[in-house]
């Protein structure tokens, strides 16, 4: 799928093997957080790129002048609870002393539509850029709301970056049509999803791996 | 009882590729070692045998006359054969022709000399006495600029003398040897008087007549009256010097800077990471003189993870099929197993960390090169080595890659140890093109991979400019 706004990580050999071994259903949960971890901080990492920056020079040790670039603008970062709090370690890796708001949103059983249950932002979100954390995509029906919860306090769309590790081509679909100014980066986009809206092949339930809740 | 290990020895005990100059030219190819054959008759003085004047004793003083701290003797007792234990039972009964040429693993000698002289890491056989076998340790013989090979032996195998560049026998009175023999016998191998001097009449002398006596002929150089003779091991030293000389080369980092400046193009061995603005505004923190330094380390932190991601990026996949745990199948892949770290200290120390975050099972050796002062030559101050390198895919790191000089001589001495060209990734945060290039033409399979390749090196300095000026005294000290 290529798309001006879709940033997929470069499809190179390390990813390959490292989204394998996160997909597998016999890798051990100790493996699945530490490769998991690994490919946020790419993910992290090539989010980052999509901001601006601002040309700078400075002169270095031997007195030469380097025609630099410096970041621009104030980030935070928002996850989607549960599962995209496993996104936050990589991202105060790279990002130290990074504020984190978090959103929680499940769905309503009667109306079988997302619905907010939880929300808890930086006071000035809407001065920041904002790196929105889940990993896995696939209806986007809570990833929409959650947008929806940032507009209310007063983000601009083309500030946010929607930083995923897998999705489905519905869901990235579905995101990129409702808010026309988002940015999305992600690992890799999967075949689609089955009935019960698990994207496939996937990796599963990732917050339950992730978390140990599924035994 | 001691085993022939005791016999190979480090020129003053000291580790012998310390203040090791290059060994190889600036194309990446090693100068042959020089090897000098040393036989004589059958004494073998004991290693604390003070006022011996045999083999073993010339050769220590042709060592310690060259002057050079990378000079290994290796005795030919230590390829000798394994014995059967019916073999083993006659030994100890002083039944055993020791002395006779097929007692010696000659191909496993030649092997070695081979390897030897072609500056590899060779494992030497280490015989134990006690057993009549090898021991299971070997002695690992690498850096060596002048090897010595001595034994009873020692000229007698053609294989060998094609090998060796000086053959020496050294001619003592042959009542000397006997007391030698003995009295080493005794104390170093446990044997009794009686039975040493029936082994004498029935095997050494005859075997010395039959086979050692002739090989005298195979020699440059006779030296009578062994150790006492000074004028002809003066001479000897002489020669080995004056023919070391004429095969030093020009490696000084001026002159790898001036034949790799004027390339204008950069190899394809070179993968230089996407140039992002993220990794810009890196680049823009760690380069400024007045970044503080806790800012310079953590985004040195940053880039080395960057660098290492890119770097493993470079491993070839095996395909293998996965079950998801929504039960479909997936198509992946599984990256190689062995992966080898080799930071090059101080520098390359902050990409070991960064390969430690992301290969939890990664093995580290280790390469100590530091520029001579005087003349910028690098000098190899220390080499550690995982054991079985050679099925590793090893990662070669460095903050930056300059002339090249440093960087050509850590390959070096990692391809010595057997590692497949092809299997050595070297990894810079920040490039020259003049080092680029003296690498890719010494090994054109060697993958380099930076963040960043700057215009040029300073010419007086030879650092890169713009760069970021002395990595690791702003990483680790100030």
């Amino acid at each position: 799928m290529k798309h001006p706004r879709v940033h997929l990580l470069p499809q190179n050999n390390q990813l390959k093997a490292l989204m394998s071994i996160i997909r597998s259903k016999d890798t051990a949960r100790g493996d699945f957080i530490f490769y998991s971890d690994r490919v946020i901080r790419l993910l992290v990492e090539e989010g980052l790129n999509h901001l601006p920056v601002v040309p700078k020079d400075v002169i270095t040790p031997m007195n030469e002048k380097y025609e630099g670039v410096a970041f621009q603008g104030r980030i935070c970062g928002v996850s989607i609870m549960r599962a995209g709090e496993s996104m936050e370690q990589g991202l105060r890796d790279v990002c130290t002393g990074v504020r984190i708001g978090k959103v929680l949103i499940q769905r309503d059983e009667a109306t079988a539509q997302p619905k907010l249950y939880y929300s808890k932002l930086p006071a000035d979100i809407s001065d920041r850029w904002v790196l929105l954390l889940d990993p896995m995509l696939a209806t986007g029906g809570s990833a929409s709301k959650c947008i929806e919860v940032l507009h209310e306090s007063g983000v601009k769309e083309d500030r946010i970056l929607f930083i995923n590790l897998i999705c489905s081509p519905e869901g990235v679909k579905r995101m990129l049509d409702l808010f026309p100014k988002l940015q999305f980066v992600t690992a890799e986009i999967d075949e689609g999803m089955d009935d019960r809206k698990f994207i496939v092949p996937g990796l599963g339930d990732f917050g339950d791996r992730y978390f140990g809740t599924s035994d | 009882m001691p085993k022939s290990s005791t016999l190979l020895l480090k020129s003053s005990g000291r580790p012998i590729y310390l203040d090791h100059r290059p060994w190889y030219s600036s194309n990446g190819k090693n100068h042959e070692v020089y090897v000098i054959g040393v036989a004589g008759k059958y004494n073998l003085p004991t290693a604390q045998g003070g006022s011996a004047s045999g083999k073993t004793s010339v050769a220590r003083h042709i060592t310690k006359n060259l002057g050079v701290p990378w000079v290994v003797i290796i005795s030919t007792d230590s390829f000798y054969n394994v014995l059967t234990p019916e073999q083993s039972k006659r030994a100890f009964e002083s039944n055993y022709n020791f002395d006779h040429p097929d007692s010696f693993d000659h191909g496993l000698m030649v092997e070695a000399i081979k390897k030897l002289k072609k500056g590899l890491a060779t494992d030497i056989p280490v015989y134990d006495f006690s057993t009549h076998s090898r021991s299971p340790e070997t002695q690992r013989v690498y850096g060596a600029t002048v090897i010595i090979f001595e034994g009873i032996f020692a000229l007698y195998y053609p294989k060998l003398l094609e090998l060796m560049d000086m053959k020496i026998f050294v001619d003592t009175d042959s009542d000397i040897c006997l007391a030698r023999r003995i009295r080493r016998d005794i104390s170093e191998r446990a044997r009794s008087p009686e039975g040493i001097l029936d082994q004498y009449k029935r095997f050494v002398k005859p075997m010395f007549d039959e086979f050692v006596k002739p090989t005298m002929g195979n020699a440059d150089v006779i030296i009578p009256r062994g150790m006492d003779n000074t004028v002809a091991i003066d001479l000897i030293t002489k020669h080995i010097q004056r023919q070391l000389k004429a095969r030093e080369l020009d490696m000084m980092k001026h002159s790898l800077v001036r034949r790799f400046s004027k390339l204008s193009t950069l190899p394809d061995s070179l993968i230089v990471m996407k140039q992002t603005p993220q990794l810009k505004a890196i680049h823009t923190i760690i380069r400024d003189k007045d970044v503080p330094r806790s800012d310079f380390v953590f985004y040195s932190d940053r880039i080395s993870r960057l660098v290492i991601e890119r770097g493993l990026a470079e491993l070839p996949l095996t395909p293998h099929a996965f079950t998801t745990p929504t039960n479909r199948s997936y198509d992946g892949f599984i990256s190689p197993q062995y992966i080898c770290g080799v930071p090059m200290l101080r520098a390359g120390g902050v990409m070991e960390k960064a390969l430690r975050q992301v290969i939890k099972t990664a093995v580290f050796g280790k390469v100590l090169i530091v520029a001579d002062p005087k003349v910028g030559e690098p000098r190899l101050h220390y080499v550690s080595l995982p054991k079985g390198i050679p099925k590793y895919y090893v990662f070669m790191m460095d903050a930056t890659l300059a002339t090249g000089a440093s960087a050509l001589m850590a390959i070096r001495a990692v391809l010595d140890h057997g590692v497949p060209e092809d299997h050595i990734i070297f990894l810079a945060i920040l490039a020259a093109p003049e080092g680029i290039n003296a690498v890719n033409n010494a090994f054109p399979k060697v993958r380099i991979v930076t963040s960043m390749v700057d215009p040029c090196l300073s010419k007086s300095s030879l650092t890169i400019s713009p760069g970021f000026g002395e990595f690791s005294g702003k990483y680790f000290l100030n």
